[in-house]
C-alpha cells in the first residue's frame, strides 16, 4: 500500500493542460488558491458547525431544526462547492505531489467519504422522523449523535487536509507548498 | 516600537519542547476560526436577508453570541503562540500587520455598530443598513483569515 498505487495516473494528470503552467509559471496560484479553498471552508464549515450545535442542543435552540437544515443548507452547498472546485485546481496543480501525501489519501479516501456517509444516513434515516424532535431543545440520541460524528469527521477532514502542508508522511518532497 | 516585544516574544521558544505543538495549536486556531465564522455568518446572512430568515435578527444574534465570543477567544489563545514562534518574521511582514489592523478594526466594528443593528429593533433599522453592516462585517472578516493564510505566500 506503501508507496500508493497509480503513480502512472498522477504522471499523466501532471502533464494535462494547464497543470504544468500553475505548477512552474505562476508564483501566486497557489496562495491564492489556499486562501479561496480556507475562506470557502468557512462558510462550509462554519455553517456545518452551527447546525450540529443545533442537533446536540447547544445552540440555536430558539430555532427549529428543519429551518436550520433547509435555510442554511443553500450557503453550506455554495462553501461546498468552491471549497471542492478550489481543491481540485491545487490538486490539478501538484498531482504527483499529492500521490506522494499520506495524510492527503486517509483526507480523500477515509475521512471524507466517512463525513458523506454520515450526512447521508442521519438525512435518510433519522431525519425522517425529525417531525417529532423539530424544535426539542435536545434531539434524540441518533440525532445528537449524528451531530457528533459530523463535528468529528468534518474537523477531521480539516485536520488532515492541514496535515499535507508538513513534512511528514511525504514520498515527493518539494513542490508548491509552506506550513 | 514593538520590536522588543517582538524580539522577547521569539526569545520565550514556546514550541520548543515538542514538534507537535506548532501544529496542534494551529488546528486548534483552525477549529476556532469555523466556529467563530459559523457564529458570525449565521447572523450576518440573516442580516442581509438570507439564511434563517424565519427567525427574528436578535434571536439569531443572541444564540450565535456565545459562539461569536468562545471562538474568538480561542482564536486569540492560539494565535498568540504561533505568533510568538515566528515573531521576528512575523515582525517584518506586511500582510501579519495588514491582519492585524484589519483585525481591530473587525472586532471594533463588530462589537460596536454590528452589535447595535443586530440587537435593534428590527422596524427600527432600514433594510438598507442591515445589508450594509452584513457586507461590511463579512469582507473584514474574511480579510482576515485571507491575511492570516496569505502571511506564509506574500
Amino acid at each position: 500500500m506503501w508507496p500508493p498505487p497509480f503513480l502512472e495516473f498522477f504522471e499523466w494528470v501532471a502533464t494535462l493542460p494547464g497543470s504544468q503552467y500553475l505548477r512552474e509559471d505562476a508564483p501566486n496560484f497557489f496562495g491564492m488558491f489556499l486562501t479561496i479553498h480556507v475562506l470557502s471552508l468557512c462558510l462550509f464549515l462554519g455553517l456545518v458547525l452551527m447546525m450540529d450545535l443545533r442537533l446536540l442542543g447547544l445552540a440555536h435552540l430558539d430555532t427549529p431544526i428543519t429551518q436550520i437544515q433547509k435555510r442554511l443548507f443553500p450557503w453550506q452547498f455554495v462553501g461546498a462547492v468552491v471549497m471542492s472546485l478550489s481543491g481540485l485546481v491545487l490538486f490539478y496543480a501538484q498531482p504527483v505531489l499529492y500521490w506522494g501525501k499520506g495524510f492527503y489519501w486517509i483526507k480523500m479516501l477515509v475521512v471524507l467519504p466517512l463525513a458523506m456517509l454520515n450526512l447521508l444516513v442521519f438525512h435518510y434515516t433519522t431525519y425522517r422522523s425529525v417531525g417529532e424532535w423539530d424544535t426539542a431543545a435536545k434531539p434524540p440520541p441518533a440525532a445528537r449523535l449524528a451531530g457528533v460524528l459530523s463535528i468529528v469527521l468534518w474537523v477531521g477532514v480539516l485536520a488532515f487536509g492541514r496535515l499535507v502542508a508538513y513534512d511528514w508522511w511525504t514520498i515527493v518532497e518539494g513542490g508548491l507548498k509552506g506550513n | 516600537m514593538l520590536q522588543p516585544l517582538f524580539e522577547w516574544m521569539y526569545g520565550v521558544g514556546i514550541y520548543k519542547s515538542s514538534i507537535y505543538l506548532g501544529p496542534g495549536v494551529n488546528l486548534v486556531h483552525l477549529v476556532a476560526m469555523c466556529t467563530f465564522m459559523g457564529a458570525l455568518l449565521i447572523v450576518d446572512l440573516r442580516l442581509l436577508g438570507t439564511g434563517l430568515t424565519t427567525q427574528p435578527v436578535q434571536q439569531v444574534a443572541r444564540s450565535a453570541q456565545p459562539w461569536l465570543i468562545g471562538g474568538l477567544l480561542l482564536l486569540t489563545l492560539t494565535g498568540i503562540p504561533a505568533v510568538m514562534t515566528v515573531a521576528l518574521e512575523e515582525y517584518a511582514n506586511p500582510v501579519f500587520w495588514f491582519k492585524m489592523y484589519v483585525l481591530l478594526a473587525a472586532v471594533i466594528f463588530t462589537f460596536t455598530v454590528r452589535r447595535q443593528v443586530a440587537n435593534a429593533d428590527e422596524a427600527r433599522v432600514p433594510p438598507v443598513w442591515r445589508k450594509l453592516v452584513a457586507l461590511v462585517s463579512i469582507v473584514l472578516w474574511m480579510s482576515v483569515a485571507a491575511g492570516g493564510r496569505l502571511i506564509m505566500y506574500l
